[in-house]
């Protein structure tokens, strides 16, 4: 079996006593993984890291990190191998990078002075050490949040939402570096967000939450094997009611018609060629044909009522 | 990684997060206020002020001094600094980020703590300063003020000054628990305010040796009246035992809250 580095068992915690905010949690996160922790707003992503940090007292259950039970004693020896960016960074607006980033290593006393250098060089912020982060911009924040949770180069990295607020190339460089952290050192990376394509991207893992239950948790390969074999296409037209007609005739399962697009499932891409063909015969214009992105349907219904 | 060395990188921190901030200007500001107040009442009024002759003159210019600025301003300044310091923290989000380190959460509680004394502390020091540089500066330009022709009994004031830190060190437990338990400063200021008001407000009345925020004043106002338990004032014992107990209560509260 394989090693887990995130082991939590019939956790259950929650803020009051009128909602119950985690609920029988069971999250497992293999070692070397990128797990990511999906879920809309509000459904516990936030409340179950933490929890793993210890953050938050438990109601009952277990939460154990590189095999060892999360508790007073373990605390500080769990904690030294793990590099958290929880929600917004945590910086002191006043002063600048490299003193916001002297201050957690100053906290963890085994960094090596020159590795304040190296993160700023990994999350490219350089050039902009001596500014105070006051004069940042909130994916400058985020960077240096990251670079902080690099500092001890730990061996899991949890990161909340860490895509917030970052521009489409703030993005990618996010998703680049996680990768290559991850390839590098085999470290294993916990990330959380509510945004499915972001998770598909980069991870191998993924659990789905909502309402504090955990509803799904494999292998980001079987759950896109999950879904079923057919494929789904979206056909723009210039005639859908037609179009419509002529595609029921040749007795195709699942047509639909919504918004002028012509909803169709196929079994594989070769029949996409077929129904192009068909149409164009009836003399019926196309102007697109999109496969659509079946996982983020499967990501709503599992995530809607 | 011993304990004194979680402690010692927490102070080094607290240091480094002191930089640039207002509470930082405010021990000097504060510490300058009543000094530079008394430096241009004398110089405007030197006549009324010249001492007879053969009277010590930093006696009247030094206890008057401490005597009608020290039991009223501590106590509101103790609540502002403590809050001001307490919110770098808050406003940085930063206690979700220090918990989740690998640190005792001791160290977080009593370094921080620590930094609060140790920057009141400052402020009575820059304070003694500023009264003796302008007490000099008052001599240079008024001599017949007679300040360069004796020397203050530092010994005196500097005891009335530490009788009055060891009868602040009750509510700086109690503020400083405040400040961190509340993100909102509103919070611990108003409480603070209120209660030194009060505290000015009540000192009249016998029972007030039990109350912390009349400490400060009872301290210098009680004089030789001042109840003794075991020959020591009972205002300090008193402090100091409100200090101790808040600290520790405050500290295994705070050990215990969930961060959220």
């Amino acid at each position: 079996m394989e090693q887990l580095i995130v082991n939590t068992q019939n956790l259950n915690f929650s803020y009051n006593k009128t909602k119950q905010d985690i609920e029988n949690l069971e999250l497992k996160i293999p070692k070397g993984s990128i797990y990511g922790f999906l879920g809309p707003n509000g459904s516990g992503k936030s409340t179950t890291i933490r929890l793993l940090l210890g953050l938050l007292k438990k109601n009952s259950g277990s939460v154990v990190l590189f095999g060892e039970t999360f508790n007073n004693k373990t605390r500080l020896k769990i904690l030294n191998r793990v590099g958290a960016l929880i929600e917004n960074p945590s910086l002191y607006d006043h002063l600048n990078a490299v003193d916001n980033l002297r201050i957690a290593a100053n906290y963890r006393q085994n960094i090596a002075s020159n590795r304040i250098n190296e993160v700023l060089e990994v999350v490219k912020l350089t050039d902009a050490k001596n500014k105070r982060i006051k004069e940042y911009s909130l994916g400058m924040k985020q960077r240096l949040g990251l670079a902080i949770s690099l500092l001890s180069n730990p061996e899991l990295i949890i990161l909340d939402e860490p895509t917030n607020g970052l521009d489409p190339k703030g993005i990618i460089e996010m998703r680049t570096l996680i990768k290559d952290l991850n390839e590098t050192y085999g470290t294993t990376i916990f990330i959380s967000s509510h945004l499915l394509s972001e998770i598909e991207r980069t991870c191998t893992h993924v659990g789905i939450i909502r309402n504090g239950k955990m509803i799904y948790q494999d292998t980001v390969a079987s759950l896109k094997a999950s879904k079923g074999s057919n494929i789904k296409l979206d056909i723009e037209v210039d005639k859908p009611i037609e179009a419509l007609s002529i595609l029921r005739n040749l007795k195709m399962e699942n047509i639909s018609l919504l918004d002028d697009f012509l909803q169709i499932e196929v079994k594989n891409k070769e029949e996409i060629t077929g129904i192009i063909d068909v149409l164009r015969a009836e003399k019926i214009n196309i102007y697109q044909v999109s496969i659509k992105n079946n996982l983020e349907e499967l990501f709503l219904s599992l995530t809607e009522n | 990684m011993t304990a004194l060395s979680f402690y010692i990188s927490s102070i080094k921190n607290e240091f480094i997060k002191l930089k640039r901030t207002f509470a930082f200007w405010l021990t000097i500001i504060s510490a300058l206020l009543f000094p530079i107040l008394f430096f241009i009442a004398y110089f405007l009024k030197h006549k009324t002020n010249t001492p007879e002759v053969g009277v010590n003159p930093w006696e009247k210019f030094m206890t008057i001094q401490i005597e009608n600025s020290i039991p009223f301003f501590i106590p509101m300044f103790i609540v502002l600094i403590t809050s001001l310091i307490m919110q770098i923290e808050h406003k940085s989000l930063g206690l979700k980020h220090l918990f989740a380190l690998p640190i005792p959460k001791w160290s977080i509680y009593f370094g921080k703590l620590s930094i609060v004394i140790f920057a009141i502390i400052t402020t009575y020091i820059y304070y003694y300063l500023a009264i003796l540089l302008s007490g000099f500066l008052l001599g240079l330009i008024h001599p017949d003020l007679a300040f360069l022709n004796f020397q203050p009994e530092h010994l005196k004031y500097i005891k009335m000054l530490i009788i009055s830190f060891v009868a602040s060190l009750g509510i700086i437990g109690i503020q400083f628990w405040l400040s961190f338990r509340y993100k909102n400063f509103i919070v611990p200021l108003g409480i603070g305010m209120f209660l030194a008001i009060i505290g000015i407000i009540v000192s009249q009345a016998p029972q007030s040796i039990y109350f912390p925020y009349s400490f400060s004043v009872l301290s210098v106002s009680l004089g030789d009246k001042m109840p003794l338990i075991l020959g020591v004032s009972s205002v300090t014992v008193f402090s100091v035992i409100c200090f101790l107990v808040t600290s520790i209560l405050g500290y295994i509260h705070i050990k215990n809250l969930n961060i959220k």
